[in-house]
């Protein structure tokens, strides 16, 4: 069997700060390979190189042999790469056949020969068991539906390799499996696959052989034969987890901060019940999709929930954000720039802007802008701001780990009684993950209760109480600190077994 | 992190970049295209012209003011050009001394609201306050239709604001048959003419001095306007209201989960813009001393975003100031007087207006670039 | 039909559903109305606006806007004129330099919101003053009058049908031949879908857009003149404020702000619409200065139906979690 694609010392970094490094790994030609590694282990660095997106910093890639440096999307598609990923990349305005085409229809008496499109698509359609008609609005198709017009268009270009990345967190069961039966076929005809998914049950179906990334490198690889899950899971894992978090200078008490019982959202979680204490770190686990976040913004006030109740100290709540805020919540969303900061805005006015009212004087609300900077100043030094003139600065020329501390700043000046943390450290670097991890700390031993959402199970076995995991909208179990086993609790996030 | 430490051997282009990103820079342009054409239009600088470059300001200012605000949030107003009409319509059919059927006759409001001897409130004490208090309150509503349909029905600012300027200037021009409303009383007339200060630059001994070469240094207009600019620049850049406009303009969702009041913002917005449109409006109508339904029509409008996107203010949202605005209002207006007193028509001064919008814009998509690299 | 799919339907054709209604209702109150001679007449008068809407269609597709298309209605036919006058052209060869003048003029708005990333609502917005200042400036604010074949022209039937329905027709089928049938039309519909795919698709994006801003300002030449062919003369004031006419039609025709939804049809539908109403409110003996009111009446309730619609298409793009 000959390689379609080999990696040759493959190195990507950020701002000196590695992604990839040193990648020498072999994709042959014909096969399926299974690409595993937790979130930041360098999966989508790999994919952007391959994809064109970015450029390695060192080291080279091989295409059948000869050197491969796309440039963008379009030498990918045109060496005979195609990407599917969980983020779909159709125009849902159009019709299926038309999302195949887009680049280049062929044409009859000058206009697009809607019946050689149309019988071509069919016949694609046909190779997918897909029963849609080629003229149907993707917008109208179900996300299974999606995801394998997708796979036509690769089809389509005749691509080579199909790199799949995470491509069943929005299908349900029935969906996956004519997914997966699709995969076999495309085996069958000679097409290289990679696989990337966080359902190792999957991978070890699916794939031929195996390989895992860590930090950027590659730690372990070979035929899924000798790979159980368990095997792909401590390699995942294996490191050493001492000196990365701080000590929990406080204790959580019984007391009840937030109750949670019996949530429910048609379509989005199902029964959800969970109880932070005060001075507690909650942690809340679950692969991407299984309905964290959603929980977050339900309990937060900005997405509904068809039944169940919520309360903070014993009272219900309700309303939206603005209610949240006023009963003592914090929410640190898991999408910084989005929906966390005004990136073109001043790291004081950032600061200020949950608190703003309590700095208003007089019937206009005049800003005291004396003391808000004064207490901006206090902010900037508790929180280790690294940043120069606080109010002139934009918060968006700060590194992610000081914007983070100004997302988790702003909230601080209002003192809220529960924080919710949503992947507070993505995109932040070991150092400032250290100082937010003592932050939480800190929130917690001043009797306060963080619920703490992570897809990092390392961050949460260091700095939680108690862990909560979720799969698919449901929670699967809830594991006191002395009892934290990473085998156990990756175990029931992937569903292999019930808690 | 980067912190642009002023050293003292800053090159040329650095200093010419300070020039370029500061507030002032419309105002040293406006300063320096009148320092270029002054020698060659002597007029420019008399006291007459100064006098009608400022009467021209004031309102124009009033107006842009409030549309800042909306821009400031990510919005636009295209509405206030026909809410200047309706509040001019409605003002002066209140306050009316009498009116004259012969033109008039076959508007609804004849007879009802107006007749021969007036508005309802002719001759009531305290009238004019009235009138203007009636024009206030119409804008209000204005507003408010305008900011709900916007801020709880998440219709696009653009077409609904389009839908109100059809509507309500279809309802003017119907109320008033397309006819003016004059004989105004005196003392709305002096809100738009009236001198508080004025200048003779004549010989002291002279025994008459002839009207014309009296001239208003300090206006009833002026005082208004500055006003106006006064509480909008304090509310927008000095209070929680202006700091959750701000927070809006730039990121809207940043801003609802950190709990700012995003619906009652923007609808205050929204009143905002039309109250100042209800303003301009009493300036115009006293000044031309008669209630128009003409009044803000055809490219009024544009006028007042093109002075406020020469100020600086942006589009997007997030990036306004009241100062910028005035600086805007007062380069448009400079220009339109100069390319009038260079007996060109007044399409030909929209077509230089076209291309300072352009280049302003411009202009913006360069500052904008050069404040990246600097923050980097 | 459940109540509820009856609903769903009356959104998405929200226009259809108030055309319907609004025939329906003029048709009851007078019914010559309905007859050949004023519908007719209804379609000539849709002409202007329709063929200036099917331009505006491609541009709101993109999610851009044309504010100059006012100004182009005027500057188009008075450089055919001028040169018609200068060279003693005939009325063909004017009607082809108003369009190209029209292409002119988008080109240069192409080559400010594509290549310099001026954002379109501004780059339109100076040449809204741009293109009307420099026609006024070549007639030295004069009214232009075309000699008497361009009234015959345009007053004129080919086929026995009057020549404005006649370029309504045209315009509309070879927008809707544009939108539908080519590589062209389709890539437009991607790029208001999702610009970043389409980019990465390998869609040639800056050439899409820019040949969009082409079109709407030939569009926008072709039915000015048009128009004029019918009245003969050219007054400075002429398709001032017709942008919002345009877009507003556009919209009502389903068009949406947001970009990636719309028809040629649609502009058509649109434009005979706000016509419909306004001849019906004629006919019915409604007050004159009351009709652009119930005009905007229509806009504002088919713009809320686009907002009830994206809200929907919104809540289908949630991702759901849980097997249903």
């Amino acid at each position: 069997m000959t390689d379609i694609l080999t990696f040759d010392a493959l190195s990507k970094s950020w701002f000196s700060v590695p992604a990839v490094e040193g990648l020498t790994l072999s994709v042959r030609e014909g096969s399926v390979l299974g690409l595993i590694g937790q979130n930041g282990a360098g999966k989508s660095t790999l994919m952007n190189m391959i994809g064109g997106v970015v450029a390695p910093t060192s080291g080279q890639m091989l295409w059948r042999g000869s050197p491969y440096a796309p440039r963008g999307a379009a030498d990918a598609t045109r060496a005979g790469v195609a990407f599917i990923h969980q983020e779909l990349n159709l125009f849902t305005n159009l019709t299926v056949a038309e999302n195949l085409y887009i680049d280049g229809f062929p044409r009859r008496f000058g206009l697009i020969d809607h019946k050689a499109i149309t019988a071509r698509a069919q016949g694609i359609l046909k190779r997918l068991d897909l029963d849609v008609s080629p003229g149907t609005i993707v917008g109208q198709l179900s996300p299974g539906e999606r995801q394998l017009v997708e796979v036509a268009k690769a089809l389509h270009n005749d691509a080579s390799l199909i790199i799949l990345d995470e491509p069943t967190t929005s299908l349900t069961p029935r969906e996956t499996a004519r997914l997966f039966e699709v995969m076999g076929k495309l085996r069958a005809e000679g097409r290289t696959l990679i696989y990337i998914s966080h359902i190792l049950g999957d991978v070890a179906r699916l794939c031929d052989y195996i390989a895992v990334l860590r930090d950027g490198r590659l730690v372990d690889t070979g035929p899924v034969a000798d790979f159980a899950v368990p095997r792909m899971i401590r390699s995942m894992i294996g490191r050493d987890l001492a000196g990365m978090y701080p000590p929990r200078s406080g204790k959580p008490s019984d007391a009840a901060l937030l109750q949670v019982s019996r949530v429910s959202q048609p379509g989005v979680l199902e029964d959800v019940s969970l109880t932070v204490n005060r001075g507690e770190i909650l942690g809340l686990f679950g692969l991407m999709g299984s309905g964290r976040s959603e929980l977050a913004r339900i309990l937060f006030g900005l997405d509904p929930c068809a039944s169940g109740s919520l309360q903070l100290d014993a009272a219900t709540l309700r309303g939206g954000p603005r209610d949240r805020i006023a009963a003592g919540m914090a929410f640190v969303t898991e999408n910084r720039r989005e929906e966390g900061l005004m990136m073109d805005a001043t790291i004081e006015a950032n600061l200020s802007l949950v608190g703003i009212r309590s700095f208003g004087r007089g019937p206009l609300a005049l800003v005291d802008s004396a003391s808000l900077a004064r207490r901006s100043e206090v902010s900037r030094h508790d929180l280790g701001i690294k940043a120069g003139n606080i109010a002139m600065q934009p918060v968006k020329a700060l590194s992610g780990g000081n914007q983070q501390k100004v997302v988790i700043g702003k909230w601080l000046l209002k003192d809220p009684k529960l924080f919710i943390l949503d992947e507070p450290t993505r995109g932040v670097d070991i150092g400032a993950k250290y100082e937010i991890y003592s932050l939480a700390d800190q929130i917690a031993a001043a009797g306060n209760g963080i619920l703490f959402i992570s897809s990092e199970l390392d961050e949460l076995m260091g700095m939680a109480d108690r862990i909560v995991v979720m799969s698919r909208g449901e929670v699967m179990g809830d594991i006191a600190r002395p009892d934290f086993d990473s085998e156990r609790i990756l175990r029931m996030a992937f569903r292999e077994v019930a808690a | 992190m980067t912190e642009t430490e002023t050293s003292p051997r800053r090159g040329l282009g650095a200093r010419a970049a300070d020039l370029f990103l500061s507030d002032y820079f419309v105002l040293y342009m406006s300063l320096a295209y009148v320092a270029v054409l002054a020698p060659f239009l002597p007029v420019l600088l008399t006291p007459g012209n100064v006098v009608n470059v400022m009467s021209n300001m004031w309102p124009l200012l009033i107006v842009a003011i409030g549309q800042t605000f909306v821009l400031a949030i990510g919005g636009i107003d295209l509405s206030q050009g026909s809410t200047i009409a309706l509040t001019s319509v409605v003002g002066a059919m209140l306050i009316a001394v009498s009116a004259n059927p012969a033109n008039l006759d076959l508007a609804p409001i004849w007879g009802t609201i107006l007749t021969e001897n007036g508005g309802p409130l002719a001759g009531v004490p305290g009238n004019v306050a009235m009138g203007i208090a009636a024009m206030l309150v119409v804008a209000v509503l204005v507003g408010l239709i305008n900011g709900a349909a916007i801020a709880i029905f998440q219709m696009p600012p653009f077409m609904v604001t389009l839908v109100t300027l059809i509507t309500i200037s279809a309802f003017t021009i119907w109320m008033t048959q397309s006819e003016n409303v004059a004989n105004l009383p005196e003392g709305f007339i002096a809100l738009g003419k009236g001198d508080i200060v004025s200048v003779y630059f004549g010989a002291k001994d002279e025994s008459k001095i002839a009207r014309k070469v009296i001239y208003s240094a300090i206006t009833y207009p002026m005082v208004i306007a500055v006003s106006v600019a006064i509480i909008a620049h304090v509310l927008l850049s000095r209070t929680v209201f202006g700091r959750y406009v701000m927070a809006i303009g730039i990121n809207r969702k940043a801003a609802e989960i950190s709990g700012v009041p995003v619906r009652r913002v923007i609808i205050l917005v929204f009143v905002i813009s039309a109250v100042c449109a209800a303003l301009a409006s009493i300036l115009y109508s006293a000044r031309l001393e008669a209630g128009r339904p003409s009044l803000g029509e055809g490219n009024f409008l544009l006028d007042v975003i093109g002075a406020a996107v020469i100020g600086g203010t942006s589009l997007f949202g997030g990036k306004a100031k009241i100062i910028w605005t005035f600086f805007g209002v007062l380069f448009f207006v400079l220009l339109s007087n100069t390319l009038n007193l260079m007996n060109l028509s007044s399409f030909q001064v929209d077509m230089v207006k076209g291309g300072v919008i352009l280049a302003a814009a411009l202009m913006d998509v360069l500052r904008t670039r050069l404040m990246r690299e600097r923050t980097r | 039909m459940t109540p509820q799919t009856a609903i769903d339907f009356a959104v998405r054709n929200a226009t259809y559903v108030i055309f319907a209604c609004v025939l329906l209702y003029f048709g009851l109150q007078a019914p010559a109305f309905l007859g050949p001679e004023s519908l007719g007449n209804i379609i000539k008068q849709s002409s202007f606006v329709g063929i200036a809407a099917v331009g505006m269609t491609f541009v709101l597709l993109t999610g851009g806007i044309d504010l100059s298309v006012g100004s182009a209605m005027y500057l188009g036919p008075l450089l055919a004129g001028m040169a018609m006058q200068a060279f003693g052209l005939g009325v063909a060869e004017g009607l082809a330099i108003a369009v190209l003048a029209g292409v002119a003029m988008g080109v240069f708005n192409a080559v400010f919101i594509v290549w310099l990333r001026v954002i379109p609502f501004i780059v339109t917005l100076a040449t809204l003053f741009l293109f009307r200042g420099m026609g006024v400036w070549l007639t030295s604010s004069q009214q232009f009058d075309f000699n008497e074949d361009m009234r015959s022209f345009g007053l004129g039937h080919s086929f026995g049908i009057p020549t404005p329905i006649l370029f309504f027709a045209a315009t509309a089928l070879i927008g809707y031949v544009l939108m539908a049938r080519t590589t062209f039309g389709r890539q437009v519909y991607a790029l208001g879908n999702d610009r970043e795919a389409a980019h990465k698709a390998g869609v040639n994006t800056p050439w899409v857009e820019a040949r969009v801003y082409i079109l709407c300002s030939a569009c926008a030449a072709l039915s000015g003149f048009v128009l004029i062919a019918q009245i003969g003369r050219l007054d400075t004031g002429f398709g001032e404020g017709r942008e919002f006419d345009v877009i507003a039609a556009a919209v009502l025709g389903g068009a949406s702000l947001f970009g990636g939804v719309g028809t040629a049809m649609g502009a058509v539908v649109g434009a005979t619409l706000i016509q419909t109403v306004k001849l019906g409110l004629v006919f019915t003996g409604v007050n004159l200065y009351l009709q652009p009111m119930m005009q905007g009446l229509i806009i504002f309730i088919a713009v809320l139906m686009d907002g009830a619609r994206e809200h929907r298409l919104q809540l289908d793009r949630k991702r759901t979690i849980r097997p249903n």
